[in-house]
């Protein structure tokens, strides 16, 4: 089984970044062959293409759901999140993740059976910056143990813990 | 009553990226507003690096066209340096971005403007996108989109070292060259391109050519502008993406000026208005006339239509046998409907593939001449390229030790902010009368006037949703919703 954790965002984006900086924190974590830990800057298709070949996922994003304070780390599957955009709309240059999952799945890519994304919840930055709001920093230690956690209850994982996901994926978005 | 129609891109943020139609009393379209969201602080973000990082760092502005400011990062520290790159380096640049094209024009067909044409602008939202075309059309066209992707996304990584995010160009040429397997690779994936651009071609002549309907959508008034069109051209006044002088015809055809990148500043100044924080570029020597079209306006647009108006042909056989084509079916150049931007985009995106091909056949290109190793003292440079959605402009200052001190970019969507708020004006106006009832459909067709040029919002989609659910609230004048239409929103 072979699993890919991916922290997404734009790295001098400011608080954009802590996907980036969540996965890089993981990596150090995570010493098993089957667990590829990588970052990058791409969704829709792109992001689709970058999955194939892997059984389980997990996206590191940050998020603006104005649901919750800035800082919160929330993990759920993607279904979870709303696909607005079935329309073409959802980048001006591109389409979902989820629409594109559907468009590779049709196409009979190898694309995994779970993805599930761990998210910080953060205001929407327009200001270039390689510094992490105080809040965004604080939230990196919560968001890596949920990476952890998620990597414990995956099918097959040897590691000792496994993460009760009723309460997390329960009362999103 | 007056209302105010916001077709909002992105919900959260007020004042970004969001339509405003305003009807006046009798319900007809009193204006328009559009509003980019625009990333702050990137010149100060860059004073203080090496000039070299410039091209590693501008294609982190958006991850929508990494290529493209790397491409023209490495132009203009070529340029700080006062360097001609060797041959090899400048054709495997070439070759590189001509794969990138190929991506990215695929994309924008398929995925973005095929599903108006396709599925029909009126079509429901839920199959009016890239899965609708895969329904309607045949799976094969799915596998084919994914294959160009892919081939494109190869080639970037063999010559830019890793996918997407290229980082081998550096100021003098390329940190490393290509080996005579990787050209015959290369080369093998350009000939399929050629096949697909030419399927692409096929499947525009056959879907939307031969609808009447579509037809006379495309060469309707509602689409329609006349102005000044931009594109860099190499020696013969041919479409160059990578290198070249920027040639600009005015409303008649007729060549206006052909300035080479370093004069940039003599011929572009840029407009500021206070509702918006992006600033509207416009030609400098004719000056700035407002939101209107003709000769005395200095509004110029800069997309595959307009690269191809200002050219005088395709450097390949085959693009050219379709430049020909296309002015032929649509009354001769140059061509002012904005919608054939859609048919320009894939001429060039066939040019791109054929480019694509010849560059890999060149014996040079995988001689180890890739590099010229800087010698002078660093000052100013400009670098310029064409990405996919306008002319890309670079602008670095250095001090003596290559030290950034101020940096000027023009983005290539920034080039088309003025005509595409016009566009947007004139689809609104034509579409929205008094007494229309405003439907999905209709918001389509105005959101229509702005895809033709490929808008780039990607700064504005990187964090989760990474959606861009549109709104639009009808408001009374006293500010009450009367009513909310929710497009693409769960």
């Amino acid at each position: 089984m072979k699993t890919l954790i991916i922290g997404l965002g734009n790295p001098i984006l400011g608080d954009d970044s802590i996907g980036w900086v969540v996965a890089e924190e993981v990596r150090k974590k995570v010493l098993d062959k089957e667990i590829e830990v990588d970052t990058a800057a791409l969704g829709g298709i792109s992001l689709m293409e970058r999955l194939i070949g892997y059984d389980h996922v997990i996206l590191i994003d940050a998020i603006e759901t104005g649901q919750f304070p800035v800082g919160t780390v929330n993990s759920f599957p993607i279904e979870n999140l709303a696909n607005p955009m079935a329309g073409h709309s959802a980048s001006t240059h591109d389409t979902t993740l989820m629409t594109a999952l559907q468009v590779g799945r049709q196409l009979q890519a190898h694309l995994p059976t779970t993805v599930m994304v761990v998210a910080v919840e953060t205001q929407i930055t327009y200001e270039f910056s390689e510094d992490l709001s105080p809040e965004a920093a604080k939230a990196a230690a919560a968001a890596v143990r949920q990476v952890l956690d998620l990597l414990a209850g995956l099918p097959g994982s040897t590691a000792a813990s496994s993460a009760d996901m009723t309460n997390r994926t329960s009362n999103l978005l | 009553m007056s209302q105010r129609i916001t077709i909002d891109p992105i919900t959260r943020l007020e004042g970004h990226g969001k339509i405003e139609i305003f009807l006046d009393d009798e319900g007809n379209v009193e204006n328009t507003y559009f509003q980019i969201p625009e990333l702050r602080g990137f010149e100060r973000f860059c004073v203080g690096r090496p000039v070299e990082e410039m091209p590693l760092l501008t294609n982190r502005i958006c991850g929508v066209c990494p290529e493209a400011h790397h491409m023209a990062g490495a132009k203009a520290a070529d340029a700080v340096y006062g360097i001609d790159p060797p041959r090899t380096a400048k054709m495997l640049r070439e070759l590189l971005y001509s794969a990138f094209y190929c991506t990215d024009h695929t994309t924008h067909f398929y995925a973005l403007a095929g599903p108006d044409f396709v599925m029909g602008p009126d079509a429901p939202v839920a199959e009016r996108n890239i899965l609708g075309v895969i329904h309607k059309v045949g799976l094969e066209i799915g596998g084919k989109v994914i294959q160009m992707r892919k081939y494109g996304h190869a080639v970037v990584e063999i010559i830019g070292g890793r996918k997407v995010h290229p980082c081998t160009s550096i100021p003098g040429g390329l940190t490393k060259g290509i080996t005579k397997e990787q050209q015959k690779e290369i080369l093998e994936m350009g000939k399929w391109a050629v096949d697909f651009a030419q399927f692409s071609l096929k499947l525009f002549n056959d879907i939307v050519l031969g609808n009447k309907t579509y037809l006379d959508l495309i060469v309707g008034d509602i689409y329609t502008h006349k102005t000044y069109y931009m594109g860099l051209v190499d020696e013969n006044n041919h479409v160059n993406f990578y290198d070249g002088k920027v040639r600009v015809v005015n409303p008649d055809g007729n060549e206006y000026v052909k300035y080479a990148p370093s004069e940039y500043t003599q011929h572009i100044a840029e407009h500021v208005e206070p509702w918006t924080y992006l600033k509207f570029p416009y030609l400098k020597n004719v000056g700035w006339k407002g939101f209107v079209d003709g000769k005395d306006s200095g509004v110029y647009i800069a997309t595959p239509l307009s690269r191809l108006n200002a050219a005088d042909g395709m450097a390949t056989p085959l693009a050219q046998e379709h430049f020909e084509k296309m002015y032929e079916t649509l009354g001769g150049k140059p061509v002012h409907q904005r919608l054939a931007t859609h048919w320009a985009r894939l001429i060039e995106l066939l040019y791109a593939a054929e480019r694509w091909v010849e560059l890999a056949s060149d014996p040079e290109i995988t001689s180890d001449n890739f590099h010229t190793k800087p010698t002078q003292t660093p000052t100013e440079g400009v670098g310029i390229v064409e990405a996919p959605r306008g002319t890309l402009t670079h602008h670095y200052w250095t001090d003596e030790r290559g030290v950034v001190t101020k940096v000027n970019l023009i983005v290539g969507t920034t080039n088309n902010y003025a005509p595409m708020s016009m566009s947007i004006n004139k689809a609104a106006s034509s579409l929205i009368k008094k007494g229309t009832v405003v439907n999905e459909g209709l918001l389509n067709m105005v959101e229509m006037a702005f895809r033709a040029y490929d808008p780039c919002f990607g700064c504005a989609t990187h964090s989760l949703p990474g959606q861009m659910p549109l709104e639009v609230t009808l408001r009374s004048s006293d500010g009450e919703i009367m009513d909310v239409f929710k497009q693409f929103i769960a």
